[in-house]
């Protein structure tokens, strides 16, 4: 940098000399011969140019340059600095003096021009600055804001110090990158005095000398939200007092913008709180009434049978002994589903990767539900070649077997249940369709929604768990689940919609039948 | 043919006294004698001194891994064993059932599934279903002599891969056979787990010759995730309670 700026002043002066040299050569020429006043008015040109360009120095040196070639080469006796009339020494004054606020009108008009470029940089960057970090929603971010704008404004180096929950100083720096404070940090007692002496409302200036680092409070909302620490890389890199006044403005800024995001950190909290305290009501409210309901039955026709077997017959003795066996596998699948969705919450579940086919998968599903089936109908659409299913086979049966029987509890005995399979490019479908109550179509996006349940099912106890569960299971396997209107424009149709992987088939045949 | 086993004496290793309790009432009830331990350890010394006829093994015990007691087990003993499980874990189910059980129960099972798996398990077990020249399941006909396959009188025509793995899976009848042990036993053992496709693709060849279908099975139904039961004409109605 230095080097480079010698030279350009070097190239100045020597551009200069040259110029006047040329000028005096050009004067002299016979067919210019002129009168030494209107050459000494040519001489001021050189001086105006070297304002302009050059500043005040080279402008000073063009002038007396001037002089002394004006002198020499011009005032009589030509080629000798006497000068014989002494009028000529008045011009040369006047002229000198001409050239000298010339130059300084000049000079200081480029340095206004520099100063209100720079100013305008600044105020882009600030503005910039002020932008960002009243848009930015978290805290990478605004350190990313924040310090990239001061280093583009000053070339400092910025540090955040914040305290966590627990009162400990986190470090923050302008990458995003976080950790607990290194106690042998240097800047560490600066950012606390900093901190402290803001909470006697005055804004402090703390240095130390072997690391100057400049530290401010950041102030908002009348609470101290933590300290940012400036460091030049260059030792004569301190901020000057306009720069301080700056830095603080951004300071002040941030230090809102911090507040900001705390306040939407909490609110969002809060949500969360609400939102998991309500999903806990619903839970209680409908596991408990719905693991009572088979209860009472188990204890109803149990104790029944106890306490007045006798009194029944063969037949109603069977009824109730098969309504104890049915409360029994409804609650079987109650508290798998409970599992699955905690598993599945919990991202607990391991994926198995077997290949399973799509008649397998429903038959098995169907051969879990034949006692719930009662005297429904199936009826299967299955397209030929069988497609073959990559995924964990245990959860797409327990997927096909929720979806069942929810078409199986929202549909009337004797009505027909609809199971199909269809391929497409690279899709297999499973629609399960029944004759039921449906679903209305404002509740469609809702059903697979957790704890969801239908307003026009309200009579049918359930807890709204197992499409969440299935529609869980579908995503993990890369597919997706819909709920639609069943065929003929009654009942529901329920879509499972999952990739369909290429097996690549080396045909091991050529085998005679025997 | 159950005459046979009436009094078998079966050992059930299982920690919870209510399952004890109830196994004792129905089993002693289907005339069996049962012998009864609550913990892994204790199991093992009951099964060396008592030589039952057939182990019931719950999976989780306090005192270490069911799988462990299996194991050792089959050490020294051929002896059938059926293990019972929990639905979720089905790792589990098939490390046991290649680690040497002869079938598995899910929890919570019905009688019903419990007592046919245990006539199976004996049945296997004293040789009877595999010295027989002629299989038979009601309309089918597997003549092992001359391997020929009929269905109400009419052949069908199978190709090696497909009477092999009809024979094994029909020499076990009433068994669950995991995916592995058909693939060593069909394809030998260069084939690994991983080209399950394969199995599946030839059941699937199979079921359709023998006209029976996945959905609603008369002949081969697949336990998902772990492998394929042929069902014997009784096993049909216990195996609906899964």
């Amino acid at each position: 940098m230095q080097t480079s700026a010698a030279n350009r002043r070097w190239r100045i002066y020597a551009a200069t000399t040259l110029g006047i040299a040329g000028l005096t050569v050009v004067l002299m020429l016979p067919v210019l011969r002129m009168e030494p006043v209107n050459a000494a008015l040519l001489f001021l040109f050189p001086v105006l140019l070297c304002a302009v360009y050059g500043g005040r120095a080279p402008a000073v040196f063009a002038a007396i340059a001037g002089v002394l070639a004006f002198d020499f080469f011009f005032v009589p006796p030509v080629l000798s600095f006497t000068v014989a009339d002494l009028r000529y020494l008045i011009s040369f004054v006047v002229y000198l003096a001409v050239a000298l606020m010339t130059a300084g009108l000049a000079d200081r008009l480029k340095q206004q021009v520099k100063q209100a470029r720079q100013q305008e940089r600044l105020t882009a960057i600030l503005y910039g600055m002020s932008r960002s970090m009243s848009d930015v929603t978290d805290l990478p971010a605004l350190l990313r804001a924040f310090g990239g704008g001061i280093r583009e404004m000053s070339g400092l180096e910025t540090v955040f110090y914040l305290p966590t929950a627990g009162g400990e100083l986190q470090r923050h720096d302008e990458s995003g990158r976080s950790r607990a404070a290194d106690p042998e940090d240097p800047n560490l007692p600066v950012a606390k005095r900093a901190m402290l002496i803001s909470e006697v409302a005055d804004r402090g200036i703390s240095q130390s000398m072997d690391n100057p680092v400049y530290c401010l409070p950041l102030l908002a909302e009348d609470s101290v939200h933590g300290a940012v620490s400036f460091r030049s890389r260059e030792q004569d890199g301190w901020p000057d007092s306009e720069e301080r006044l700056r830095l603080a403005a951004l300071s002040d800024l941030a230090a809102g913008a911090l507040a900001r995001i705390k306040r939407g950190e909490e609110a969002r909290l809060a949500q969360v709180t609400a939102e998991s305290e309500r999903m806990r009501a619903t839970l209680l409210d409908s596991v408990s009434h719905e693991l009572r309901t088979p209860l009472a039955e188990i204890i109803g026709s149990s104790s029944g049978l106890l306490e007045s077997g006798n009194l029944f017959t063969d037949n109603e003795k069977r009824e109730l002994l098969e309504s104890i066996r049915n409360g029994a596998q409804r609650m079987n699948r109650l508290v798998g589903n409970l599992l699955g969705m905690v598993r599945l919450e919990g991202g607990m579940l391991k994926l198995r990767r077997d290949w399973v086919g799509a008649d397998e998968l429903i038959g098995a599903a169907l051969r879990q539900l034949r006692e719930a089936r009662g005297s429904r109908r199936t009826v299967m659409l299955m397209p030929e070649p069988v497609p073959l299913l990559r995924g964990d086979p245990v959860l797409l049966e327990q997927m096909m077997v929720n979806i069942i029987s929810n078409a199986i509890k929202y549909s009337p005995e004797q009505s027909v249940l609809e199971l199909e399979v269809r391929t497409t490019d690279n899709r297999v479908l499973l629609i399960v369709r029944d004759e039921g109550i449906g679903i209305p179509s404002e509740d469609v996006s809702k059903v697979f929604d957790k704890f969801y349940r239908s307003g026009n099912a309200a009579h049918l106890t359930g807890t709204g768990l197992g499409l969440a569960i299935s529609k869980g299971i579908a995503e993990l396997h890369g597919g997706a689940i819909t709920a639609g209107v069943g065929a003929g424009g009654k009942g529901t149709a329920i879509t499972v919609e999952l990739p369909l992987e290429q097996l690549e088939l080396v045909d091991q045949g050529g085998e005679q039948i025997e | 043919m159950s005459e046979a086993h009436k009094g078998a004496r079966i050992l059930l290793i299982e920690d919870e006294p209510q399952i004890r309790k109830l196994l004792k009432v129905t089993l002693q009830a289907h005339q069996y004698d049962l012998l009864e331990s609550g913990t892994g350890s204790d199991g093992l010394l009951q099964a060396s001194m008592n030589h039952p006829d057939l182990i019931l093994l719950d999976l989780g015990l306090p005192d270490g891994p069911g799988l462990e007691v299996l194991k050792r087990i089959r050490q020294w003993s051929p002896v059938p064993v059926i293990v019972l499980t929990a639905k979720d874990r089905e790792e589990d189910k098939i490390e046991a059932l290649d680690s040497g059980a002869d079938d598995y129960v899910t929890k919570p099972f019905s009688m019903g599934e419990l007592v046919a798996r245990i006539r199976v398990a004996l049945r296997h077990a004293v040789g009877t279903a595999s010295t027989e020249p002629v299989l038979r399941f009601g309309e089918l006909t597997i003549d092992l002599a001359q391997r020929l396959v009929e269905r109400s009188g009419n052949r069908i025509k199978l190709t090696p891969t497909e009477y092999d793995l009809l024979k094994t899976l029909a020499l076990n009848a009433g068994k669950v056979m995991t995916q592995k042990q058909l693939l060593r036993q069909v394809w030998g053992s260069a084939h690994l787990e991983t080209e399950g496709h394969y199995l599946r693709i030839y059941v699937g060849h199979l079921r359709k010759k023998l006209d029976d279908h996945p959905a609603d099975p008369i002949y081969i139904a697949t336990e998902p995730g772990i492998g394929y039961r042929f069902l014997l004409g009784e096993g049909r109605d216990a195996h609906d309670n899964r």
